[in-house]
């Protein structure tokens, strides 16, 4: 089991310290962007990570591609512990923990050409050089669906899906055994973000990549994911294999999230109830007590804003699915009337 | 629009061969905006003329029969011991206080001229580059002391000090050079750390960095390209200022010394004959004025090639930049609307200096 895991993260918190402006900057307080996360990504699998925004999603990303300190906890890597490790230390790990970015206009450098960028990681891990250089970068290009005889060209000159598969590119130069995608398709138009999520699962089943794969579109998460995390508020509300986080959700959030999703079969979307969540997100730098969903909760009760709730197996639940909640939702339970009723 | 036009149009677009939008660089698209502005071609082909007669002033004076250092007091001179006049006695622009060719001088006044304007700005903007990026990337303590340092060199009285500076160390080239630079790069540092301030927040900067780039490679890869814009325009405008800054020294007598001819000491030394001599003045200054504002409406026009959007300073070629423009951007469209990238980052902030 333990050598089926790519990557364990063990009550991962990161902490952002809000500082007054001027001079002498004292500490006000802390945006608790993660906050006691641990989850598992398993080998040549995928693991979706779905929240809303600001839930973070994409600071816990960060973290573990170590482009953020992290405030405590353990990211441990093939066995190895890369937590905070220096950048000299931490350079092998780079290369098989590798990134694509959500923007694919900011996330490549507007005055370098295409080749230079997908060149990129051969010039850093000096790797290959030269004529060979250019070869490897041609045959990525080809990989991604990229013409190569387009090596000389600048990003400008693409379109926002090839963009993408010029980040892609550069992500699978070095072969790496992780590629963390950070919403990599949420600002492409839908036709083109099927072509780059095929893409994404023809290189996972060639290279045996593992994925974390994070998005606000549920349905996207469905389609690529054999596991779901669903994250609120710094922390994890549900977390298991995605059939049953699907099909039957445990947390109410995970319910609310999936009701208000456009369901890509209409018999189910005509048949569905939408849970209205009221209220907004609250701030990360003032957290509700207890249960941190209770405030905008359909089924909150006076012990959710006393005890945390912590990730446990639910009755008839496989033992991977695990939720953190004092009253899960049951098979069957209409969510949207309990929501009325209020 | 009349069918016929649009006739027009749609065949333009599809005769347009294939390799209208292959791989322009920024650099191409510039030379291509330069190379129409007419004030900017004349400036560069004025430029070039001053460059070519300074690096070739042995052979003018060679074909005059004028060495530079040369006194012709009978020729050189009238019954009265003043200059003779242009076109006298073969002095094309006439002669000097003590009968020397005030021709050749100007042209070796250029050598000095160029040479120090050149070489500070380089250095200048050595420094100041790598100066504000080192502020701007790595930020806290560096930051601090660093773009205190930059203030405290901008806020110098920097005429009063460079002449106390050109006492103390005594008046050579080296030391104008040194001097020059050193009230230069502040000015180019401040705007190098501004820039980097904001490019380092952008996603390709943390791609670089999830890469494993250190540093000094994000730094001089990936953010310099970024910056070579409005640096490349700081420093053709700082040329002239160099040009003029050395020659106020050489004026006051601090800088380079006679017998070596430079525009400063040569106006110098012209003062007191500006009564009767009056070219002895006017072809110096016309040097110098010609120069300087070459260089100025050249970094004008690589300002408006490299961001087509900023305003022109001269008002009164406003309408037909205007037009220009219209018709740039109508270009781009055609080509795909990629024909300009990502210009909002080129513009350089208004006041930051």
């Amino acid at each position: 089991m333990t050598d089926d895991v790519l990557v364990r993260v063990d009550n991962l918190v990161k902490y952002f310290p809000v500082r007054t402006s001027g001079m002498i900057r004292r500490t006000v307080g802390q945006v608790q962007a993660v906050d006691g996360v641990t989850l598992e990504i398993p080998r040549g699998k995928t693991l979706g990570l779905v929240g809303e925004t600001g839930c973070g999603k994409s600071t816990l990303a960060r973290c573990i591609a170590g482009l953020l300190p992290t405030t405590s906890g353990t990211i441990n890597f093939e066995g190895k512990d890369i937590t905070n490790l220096s950048r000299r230390a931490m350079i092998p790990y780079r290369r098989e923990i590798q990134m694509i970015f959500q923007d694919p206009y900011g996330s490549l450098n507007p005055r370098r050409r295409v080749g230079a960028i997908i060149g990129d990681p051969f010039a850093i891990h000096k790797t290959v050089t030269g004529s060979e250089r250019k070869r490897k970068v041609q045959d990525l290009m080809e990989r991604v669906g990229l013409n190569p005889e387009h090596y000389n060209r600048f990003p400008a000159e693409f379109s926002g899906g090839q963009r993408q598969r010029i980040g892609v590119a550069r992500a699978l130069a070095l072969q790496p055994k992780l590629i963390i995608c950070d919403e990599p398709v949420s600002a492409l138009d839908v036709s083109i973000q099927a072509q780059v999520l095929n893409l994404l699962s023809d290189l996972q089943r060639d290279f045996g990549l593992s994925y974390l794969f994070i998005a606000h579109d549920l349905e996207v998460v469905r389609h690529v994911s054999d596991q779901v995390m669903v994250m609120y508020l710094g922390r994890v509300a549900e977390s298991g294999p995605k059939e049953p986080v699907y099909e039957s959700p445990r947390h109410p959030y995970t319910a609310a999230l999936l009701s208000a999703a456009t369901a890509a079969d209409p018999e189910t979307a005509a048949t569905r109830q939408r849970i209205l969540l009221t209220g907004d997100v609250p701030s990360p730098i003032d957290p509700p007590s207890g249960c941190r969903f209770h405030p905008r909760c359909p089924k909150v009760q006076e012990l959710c804003s006393q005890d945390e709730p912590q990730l446990e197996v639910k009755a008839g639940d496989m033992p991977t699915h695990v939720t953190a909640c004092h009253f899960p939702v049951v098979a069957g339970e209409n969510l949207a009337v309990v929501a009325s009723r209020r | 629009m009349s069918i016929t036009e649009i006739e027009f149009q749609a065949s333009a677009v599809e005769g347009a061969p294939e390799q209208a939008v292959e791989g322009r660089s920024q650099w191409q698209l510039t030379w291509g905006r330069l190379r129409r502005d007419k004030v900017a071609v004349t400036a560069i082909i004025v430029i070039v003329i001053m460059v070519l007669l300074a690096i070739f002033a042995p052979a003018v004076a060679a074909l005059v029969h004028h060495p530079v250092d040369t006194a012709y007091p009978n020729t050189g001179e009238n019954a009265a011991g003043n200059p003779v006049g242009p076109l006298t006695n073969g002095f094309w622009l006439g002669t000097d206080d003590t009968g020397r060719d005030l021709m050749v001088r100007i042209l070796y006044g250029a050598r000095i001229s160029l040479f120090v304007g050149i070489v500070t700005t380089l250095i200048a903007t050595v420094a100041g580059v790598t100066v504000g990026l080192m502020a701007g990337y790595f930020g806290g303590f560096i930051d601090t002391v660093l773009a205190r340092f930059t203030d405290a060199v901008l806020a110098f009285p920097y005429v009063v000090l460079a002449l106390a500076l050109a006492v103390i160390f005594g008046p050579s080239l080296p030391v104008i050079i040194g001097v020059i630079a050193f009230f230069s790069w502040a000015g180019v540092s401040r705007i190098v750390r501004g820039q980097t301030l904001s490019i380092k927040e952008k996603e390709y900067i943390e791609a670089a960095r999830s890469l494993g780039a250190g540093p000094f490679r994000i730094m001089f890869i990936d953010i310099l390209p970024n910056l070579l814009a409005p640096v490349l325009v700081l420093a053709t405008l700082y040329i002239p200022s160099a040009v003029v800054f050395e020659a106020t020294l050489s004026y006051l007598g601090l800088g380079i010394q006679p017998p070596t001819a430079s525009w400063g000491n040569i106006l110098a030394d012209a003062q007191n004959f500006y009564q009767n001599s009056w070219w002895y003045v006017v072809f110096p200054a016309a040097a110098l004025l010609i120069t300087t504002l070459a260089f100025n409406l050249l970094g004008d026009g690589v300002r408006d090639a490299m961001d087509p959007r900023t305003e022109r300073v001269l008002a009164g070629r406003r309408g037909r930049r205007e037009r220009r423009r219209l018709r740039a951007q109508r270009r781009s469209v055609v080509s795909g609307g990629s024909g300009v990238p990502g210009t909002d980052s080129l513009a350089i902030p208004a006041g930051d200096d």
